[in-house]
């Protein structure tokens, strides 16, 4: 479950370099400059047509030469092909960059090549004839859950093998966006489990740009939802008709069910981790940073919170519905926001910081955030 | 970037890149293209690899250098990019970072401070009237300081930062970063900026392609003889 190298410049025994111990796999560094050349050499005669090799030795060298170096983008097209042709399993593939990650946490074409046989394992799994070949037994959904369960394991661990692992982030947000389709459940399921390894690594830039990111889907998709629930209404007014009850009802129902999302609570959480973790760990500007950024969605959303309850009324009551939204956001647009509480603490907790810090970079950020308080309010 | 190969910004730039220079740029080849590096921009204010992802500096140097090519750089927040990119600049080590709360590294010389040039076009062109006419919005000195001092190989070459081994991208892009920090404008607003003797002077580079300004114009020159070759088969 994990590849490393031995510092081991010379053969000191005759025996073989490779090293397996409980389930680590392990290479003395004298054999890489012997081994690395030879199956890379051997690769390039194959793929220049000057010598053959078959199937099984394709997979095996192509897998030493990524475990050796993963950024090798010739060995990655090679298993494409063998999986295209149907000789090589995915979920191989899937197992080899995640070793090849355990000693590469970063290696973007172990992370491509990864998006490209997801993308391979969802289109098989939208044609159920395919689906009986045995690789994955259970309903899609199950499997696709579990693709997705396994590939936040793959992130997260590549993130805390490197610090702000850009790459690892952001394949977690592309397997949210194009594997798990941003559903609330999964939104919310991502916030819970990555709260504590953010407080765990609180200059990780990009583990607090995933909240940011998870926090926007989610305004987003109330947002959205709130629309669909508005037009469903009015089209169950004028077009009665059974299949249109089901769909506006089945999407009522997950309507209620993520309104009670509570956004606002959420926001007012996210501000709260971000208090409590700049009062544990003074001096990271990435922490005020996410800060900035959660107030700014707390004052957006309520607003959009406010629009959602006015719509659910009107959807209910008129006849005339979209005219009656479209009325309604307007009259929200131009009205002023509601000060909530938000603003009024921000300045308190500054104010405090400020007053009781010794760190020079934790009084420079709080500064600069009383600032923009200021600006960000006084508009 | 390649059949089969990964969609993010900088591919979006070499197109744009490519094109402009050789006169085969045609709106139905960049159709969507401004809009969709628009939505890479983020609440950061810096733009990512594609819609969704964290500022990064090469990334915003790329979305934006490509909108300047295809002139729809109002589509962005410029403001919101300003004030992340400014950020940016280290104030200990003068050289710039590519992320928040990252190190520094001396590439970023190019690709962040890069942007200020472009940044100040644009604003230019909305008659912005803030705007100095001397200097680029970040510290050239400092920026000069970390490349010269810090970036330096004894044996030749540039590096990302003291300890770390010298290689031809970084030997670019310090370079092509030093030449930014040097040169304000061009023409009759041209102002140099020199740190240290006058022999550490470079020539300018174009703030858009990053060669020298004279091949960007001779290359467009060439290639404006040439029709721009349609799509529909001859």
């Amino acid at each position: 479950d994990e590849i490393g190298l031995i510092p081991c410049p010379e053969a000191r025994y005759n025996r073989s370099p490779i090293v397996l111990v409980e389930n680590k796999l392990g290479v003395e560094s004298w054999c890489v400059k012997f081994l690395l050349p030879y199956v890379h050499n051997k690769l390039l005669l194959y793929r220049q047509r000057k010598q053959w090799l078959n199937k099984d030795e394709l997979i095996d060298i192509t897998c030493t030469l990524l475990l050796l170096n993963p950024d090798f983008t010739t060995a990655w097209n090679v298993r494409k092909e063998l999986i295209l042709s149907g000789t090589l399993n995915p979920l191989k593939d899937l197992h080899l960059g995640k070793l090849a990650l355990t000693k590469f946490p970063k290696s973007p074409e172990t992370w491509i090549h990864r998006r490209w046989v997801l993308q391979q394992l969802i289109q098989e799994n939208s044609l159920p004839s395919l689906a009986t070949k045995g690789n994955l037994g259970a309903a899609p959904v199950e499997r696709i859950h579990r693709l997705v369960q396994e590939e936040m394991n793959v992130c997260s661990e590549a993130a805390g093998r490197y610090p702000s692992n850009y790459n690892a982030w952001s394949h977690r947000i592309w397997v949210l966006q194009h594997l798990a389709k941003l559903t609330v459940k999964v939104l919310l399921d991502e916030l819970s489990s990555t709260k504590f390894w953010v407080s765990m690594h609180v200059s990780d830039h990009s583990g607090f740009h995933y909240r940011q990111f998870l926090l926007n889907s989610l305004i987003r998709r109330t947002v959205t939802d709130n629309n669909i629930l508005v037009q469903n209404q009015k089209v169950n007014e004028q077009t009665p008709s059974l299949q249109k009850e089901e769909e506006s009802a089945g999407t009522e129902a997950a309507c209620a069910e993520e309104q009670s999302v509570d956004l606002p609570r959420r926001l007012d959480e996210e501000m709260e981790l971000c208090s409590e973790l700049i009062d544990n760990y003074p001096g990271h500007e990435t922490l005020w940073c996410h800060s900035d950024e959660s107030l700014n969605n707390s004052h957006h959303s309520t607003a959009a919170s406010h629009m959602a309850q006015a719509m659910d009324v009107d959807g209910l009551n008129e006849s005339s519905s979209k005219q009656g939204y479209t009325q309604e956001t307007k009259r929200l647009k131009r009205a002023p926001v509601q000060d909530s509480l938000g603003p009024e603490m921000e300045y308190r907790f500054v104010d405090k910081v400020l007053s009781t810090c010794r760190d020079v970079d934790q009084a420079r950020f709080a500064t600069a955030y009383r600032k923009w308080l200021v600006t960000f309010l006084g508009q | 970037m390649h059949v089969g190969g990964e969609v993010d910004v900088r591919s979006a730039y070499c197109a744009a890149s490519v094109a402009s220079l050789t006169n085969i740029l045609t709106p139905a080849l960049f159709a969507g293209t401004a809009e969709w590096i628009a939505r890479c921009q983020n609440w950061e204010g810096g733009i990512g690899g594609v819609p969704g992802m964290e500022a990064h500096g090469g990334y915003t140097f790329c979305g934006v250098a490509a909108l300047v090519i295809l002139k729809q750089e109002h589509l962005l927040n410029l403001r919101s990019l300003l004030h992340w990119v400014t950020g940016r600049q280290m104030r200990f080590e003068g050289g710039f970072q590519g992320r928040c709360n990252k190190l520094v590294d001396g590439c970023y010389s190019f690709w962040q401070a890069g942007l200020l040039p472009l940044l100040h076009r644009a604003l230019h062109a909305r008659g912005d009237p803030a705007l100095s006419m001397a200097h680029w919005m970040f510290d050239q000195l400092a920026l000069q300081e970390y490349i010269l001092l810090c970036c330096q190989c004894p044996a030749g070459g540039l590096l990302d930062k003291p300890g770390k081994s010298r290689d031809f991208y970084h030997t670019c892009y310090c370079l092509s970063g030093l030449a930014i920090a040097q040169h304000f404008g061009s023409g009759e607003l041209h102002n140099e900026v020199v740190l240290g003797i006058p022999e550490n002077c470079l020539q300018a580079t174009h703030p858009v392609y990053n060669i020298a300004p004279e091949k960007v114009a001779r290359a467009v020159m060439h290639f404006l003889q040439y029709p721009v070759p349609s799509l529909d088969p001859a």
